[in-house]
């Protein structure tokens, strides 16, 4: 067995034992599907035409990925260099590579396991959402947005040195970062400066790619541009991440 | 106190051969802030040598020992394990080395064996490996126990497993008895014996004078992050005080008639018991068997714990 698989076989051991975090990993996102699809129920977006859930639901999924994938690194991280468990594995001739490879795979299931769930649940009748034909290239866009959620996750959990810490830079990250990107209102029904200011941000292109691909919103070209945008933020964003790792708090 | 000042590099350690020795540290130096933690040290632990790091805390042990495991880097000073540098991280190295980490060092949730498996595969070995590994600390059957769930002892066991579970060469062990009963403890006395004896090199960390006194070929005792005595316990506290204490029930000697047997130099009252200090042991025994009878009479020499207590200075030894 190698060191990339024996970490993957951990992490999964780890993660679906923990039942109440695996519960909420897979419910919050759906939690908020409820609550907005109930808010917006039937209305549609006055700029645009469009029902709300065509909105919302790609939204919510997007940054309920994303979200997953920040936290889920940055406590697993964090965590390891407290207890020393980076120590034990530094102390191996296991490359940093190996490590968070494992944890780069678990990341992209527990996406899969979310998106297949929280699809499910938005099709049915009392949300609405259809699904457009091109649907298929969501998985692209949604592997780049994980990519990047990840390696801004890695670097949180190598700066954090406590759970407060972790959760408190994240959701400082995440939930301005989920507004400002239009994963829970229409950027269509925002002002023109928000609109321009999502622009750098990786949700805004997460969001983009995966309304364009589950609700055949945009062109394809939108896609394309959303994967490459995605891809740059996951290029650099890793780039930081790989430098700012670090085994230990120790010097 | 000669014989007891600290070895240069150039000191023959036992065990030397024509391979390197297993750490080579020559005038080794790590300061934070303005505390220096070590201080100029140099020592050399040969292949095969049950090597002990004692010392209070602060001494500057655990940084001294991170240095040698690569975890750290010295200030100055050159640092040899196995022929190699430890620093940068040397994945070369890095499989010749076993390292006893803290108890709490498990990945989470997973069993006893389960842990172990992945630390063998992080070192490439097999599952048998990992088998072995918790057989030779005793838990193979705890082996389907959640590490969360194993107490204190077995933890400690289990971390000792982790740091031999690939075969190392040379081994650094920090406090392995410390959460251990009698029976545990005794018991792994007997597998670090096996280790030296299958011819590991063995690091040392404790506070457990006996300990050390009973296992390590040579010690080191440091002191404000320097080496204040370096040689075999033997050597250590046949150069330290040359004091024999003979401890008579208290019913059957006073402390007067104690004072006038020639060669007694120091007469001292402890819990039911006249304490007799000597240089002359074998003439105050023949004096107090015609006193008292020798029946019940205790001798006590001096023990490491009393070279390591002159030493350090500190009354009684840190916890």
């Amino acid at each position: 067995m190698s060191a990339y698989t024996a970490l993957s076989q951990a992490g999964y051991r780890a993660y679906t034992r923990d039942r109440t975090t695996l519960f909420f990993t897979f419910a919050f996102p759906l939690i908020f599907l409820v609550v907005f699809g109930l808010i917006f129920h039937g209305q549609t977006v006055e700029e645009s035409g469009k029902p709300y859930i065509n909105y919302i639901a790609p939204g919510v999924l997007s940054w309920g990925v994303g979200n997953a994938a920040v936290f889920g690194v940055g406590f697993v991280l964090m965590q390891w260099r407290r207890d020393d468990i980076l120590r034990l594995i530094r102390m191996t001739p296991t490359p940093v590579s190996a490590v968070l490879a494992s944890r780069y795979v678990l990341a992209l299931a527990i996406g899969a396991v979310q998106a297949v769930l929280f699809v499910a649940v938005a099709l049915l009748p009392s949300f609405g959402l259809q699904l457009d034909g091109r649907w298929p290239l969501a998985l692209p866009v949604l592997v780049l947005g994980i990519t990047a959620f990840l390696a801004l996750g890695v670097i949180v959990g190598s700066y954090a040195k406590t759970p407060e810490a972790v959760a408190a830079v994240a959701n400082c990250l995440m939930i301005p970062m989920a507004f400002l990107s239009g994963s829970f209102f229409p950027l269509d029904a925002m002002p023109q400066w928000m609109q321009s200011l999502s622009r750098v941000l990786p949700l805004r292109y997460l969001n983009d790619g995966v309304s364009g691909a589950l609700t055949g919103g945009g062109t394809l070209t939108d896609i394309g541009v959303a994967c490459a945008v995605l891809a740059g933020f996951a290029l650099v964003l890793g780039a930081v991440a790989l430098k700012t790792f670090r085994w230990s708090d120790k010097t | 106190m000669t014989s007891t000042a600290p070895h240069t590099p150039h000191d023959p350690p036992p065990g030397t051969s024509a391979e390197p020795a297993a750490v080579a540290l020559t005038d080794v130096h790590k300061t934070y802030g303005t505390t220096r933690a070590v201080d100029g040290v140099s020592l050399t632990v040969g292949r095969g040598e049950f090597f002990g790091l004692l010392g209070p805390n602060g001494a500057g042990k655990t940084t001294l020992v991170e240095i040698m495991e690569g975890q750290r880097r010295a200030d100055s000073g050159t640092v040899t394990v196995l022929g190699e540098s430890p620093w940068p991280r040397n994945t070369a190295l890095l499989p010749r080395l076993g390292v006893q980490t803290q108890s709490s060092a498990f990945f989470v949730r997973l069993t006893a064996r389960e842990h172990l498996v992945t630390m063998a595969a992080l070192y490439r070995c097999d599952a048998a490996a990992a088998e072995r590994a918790l057989a030779s600390v005793g838990l193979t059957e705890q082996g389907a126990t959640r590490v969360d769930d194993l107490s204190g002892g077995q933890r400690q066991r289990l971390a000792i497993a982790s740091a031999l579970v690939h075969d190392p060469e040379l081994i650094f062990l920090d406090e392995p008895t410390a959460a251990l009963d009698p029976q545990a403890r005794r018991s792994l006395w007997q597998v670090l014996r096996d280790l030296k004896g299958a011819g590991r090199t063995i690091v040392y960390t404790t506070h457990h004078l006996d300990e050390a006194e009973a296992l390590c070929d040579r010690v080191a005792i440091m002191v404000d992050g320097k080496v204040a005595a370096l040689d075999s316990p033997g050597r250590l506290i046949a150069a330290s005080s040359p004091t024999t204490r003979l401890l008579v029930p208290a019913d059957r000697l006073t402390a007067d008639r104690a004072r006038a047997i020639p060669g007694v130099d120091r007469v001292t009252e402890e819990g039911g018991s006249i304490v007799l200090e000597t240089l002359a042991s074998g003439q105050v025994l023949a004096a107090v068997d015609e006193i008292a009878g020798l029946q019940g009479v205790q001798t006590r020499t001096a023990s490491l714990e009393d070279v390591y207590l002159a030493l350090t200075g500190t009354g009684t030894p840190q916890p």
